[in-house]
């Protein structure tokens, strides 16, 4: 309990950790902010081409809203996916990153991965932003639904910061991880339905049936992954413009409480023998 | 009677001193533990006691252990066992400037070193034309810190630091900063901080500095302490210690 006092006494300082990230990012360059949308144009572009227009995989169509339309659909998936997939990366490194800082100066550690998860968010934002007006454009009647899409993006943006915590102690005692992460994180990218829509695996997997004798199909081992779920919830909110399963929120919540728990419980334990673990 | 402001007690601090480190999971997978070692004792059951309003220098030579028993008192290390006590809030001048960005301007740059060593909004905002008038920086306030000359940097780290207006002040040797002139300065704001009733901890290998500004000493050797007590006495056993 103390220990979250403490988070919370230091509130200042993430803000003004969070702005150095910012503001330091893109000086002295001519477009600045706009270079953060330079990455999931590029992206979107590429797997459009590939997904939509060479192996002509069939647009989902949003149920109710009505669009059809592949690189948007695309998109409610593939944001989320590239914060995550951000936070991770920056958050595992934080605290090798910032040695120096941590051998010289008395703070609380945990606001190194926080304010880059606040930086890296407020990237996200300035996405998302785009995403609502293109959404808008195409047919989404997506603005009633605005208010539960923040909710589920602080949700995310908490599990993906939680699950950093655990990386970046982990790191600290093994630096192979940040180098296994990047592998990882292109398995787990490519094992998330983002370029595909989850009935494809449902299909393969009702094929194949019960695993080794098992009543456990592909799909059930498939949906263990958390990102799948929040997925699926921006996809039903930005895309479909309907609530998501009931079970799907509950699951994601409860990822998030866990990862949130034990990164918090790590620092608290591990925080103090930071500086000569560096 | 003067009341503690710190206190130190039965400080001991452990490290580990490792023959195979298990840092890749390689290393651990093959051999299925963590790690060789073996201990090493930085310090070794120190106790004293600092006095409010008092400047305590800590000296001995390299390796006896002032250091970390320094980093202990900044709390970067946390003592392997025993306890340190303060009455008021304190503040660590290990490096200065920890922190900076160097894309960012120098004003930019006070608020967010401000926030790492532990100011409010508030507090830099009133300090904030102290900060710049001490530093001699105001010229170059809007310009990238990375454009600074050596001496602007840490002139300028060394401004907020010593603004962070703390009642427990923990130095690094940081006096020997800047110019002859800067120097000057530094001396007289120590001086002050100390007329104002503050309480300073310091490491310094510069006896001058200890005899013009301590009251009062803790010597270590080996991570023991020798003695801890009236500055003169103290200074003049270790020197004597040194010499023989």
């Amino acid at each position: 309990m103390s220990y979250l006092r403490e988070i919370w006494d230091s509130r200042e300082l993430l803000q003004n950790l969070t702005n150095r990230e910012v503001r330091g990012k893109y000086r002295r360059t001519a477009l600045g902010q706009l270079w953060s949308l330079a990455n999931p144009i590029a992206a979107i572009l590429i797997y459009t081409f590939i997904f939509s227009f060479i192996f002509r995989l069939p647009a989902q169509v949003g149920d109710p809203s009505g669009i059809d339309n592949y690189a948007l659909w695309l998109v409610c998936g593939l944001l989320p996916w590239l914060f995550f997939n951000r936070v991770l990366t920056l958050g595992t490194e934080s605290l090798v990153a910032n040695a120096g800082l941590i051998q010289k100066v008395y703070f609380p550690r945990i606001v190194l991965p926080l304010s880059l998860t606040n930086a890296t968010f407020f990237t996200w934002l300035l996405e998302m932003g785009v995403l609502v007006i293109a959404l808008s454009l195409l047919g989404s009647f997506v603005i009633p639904w605005l208010p539960l899409v923040a909710l589920f993006m602080m949700v995310f943006a908490l599990f993906a910061v939680g699950l950093s915590m655990i990386f970046s102690i982990i790191n600290v005692y093994f630096r192979d991880l940040s180098y296994l992460l990047t592998i990882v994180l292109q398995f787990w990218f490519y094992l998330t339905p983002i370029l595909y829509p989850v009935e494809l695996v449902a299909t393969q997997s009702n094929k194949l049936g019960g695993l080794m004798g098992t009543g456990i199909t592909l799909l059930d081992l498939y949906s263990l992954n958390p990102v799948e779920g929040f997925v699926e919830i921006f996809r039903n909110l930005l895309y479909d413009n309907r609530v998501p399963d009931l079970t799907t929120v509950l699951v994601a919540l409860a990822w998030t409480i866990s990862a949130c728990v034990v990164g918090v419980w790590m620092y608290a334990r591990k925080e103090k023998m930071l500086a000569e673990l560096l | 009677m003067t009341e503690w402001a710190v206190r130190v007690s039965e400080v001991s601090k452990r490290f580990r001193l490792y023959h195979e480190r298990n840092q890749t999971l390689k290393s651990a997978i093959l051999r299925g533990r963590t790690s060789k070692h073996e201990d090493f004792w930085a310090l070794n059951d120190i106790s004293f006691d600092v006095l409010a309003g008092e400047t305590h220098g800590l000296i001995g030579s390299n390796g006896s252990g002032k250091s970390t028993l320094l980093k202990c008192l900044a709390k970067i290390y946390w003592p392997t066992s025993g306890t340190i006590e303060y009455r008021g809030r304190m503040a660590s001048l290990l490096e200065v400037g920890s922190g900076f960005h160097l894309e960012l301007s120098g004003r930019e740059n006070i608020y967010l070193n401000g926030s790492i060593l532990g100011m409010s909004k508030k507090d830099i905002d009133s300090k904030f034309d102290e900060i710049v008038d001490f530093s001699g920086v105001e010229r170059f306030l809007d310009q990238p810190v990375k454009n600074y000359s050596s001496g602007m940097y840490v002139r300028l780290g060394f401004s907020i630091a010593i603004n962070v207006d703390p009642d427990i002040l923990v130095v690094d040797e940081v006096l020997s900063v800047g110019d002859e002139e800067f120097q000057r300065k530094s001396f007289q704001k120590f001086r002050e901080l100390k007329k104002q009733g503050k309480t300073i901890i310091l490491v310094t290998h510069a006896m001058p500095v200890v005899r013009d500004l301590c009251d009062s000493v803790t010597w270590l050797n080996n991570g023991v302490l020798q003695q801890s007590g009236p500055a003169p006495k103290v200074v003049d056993a270790y020197l004597e210690s040194v010499e023989s």
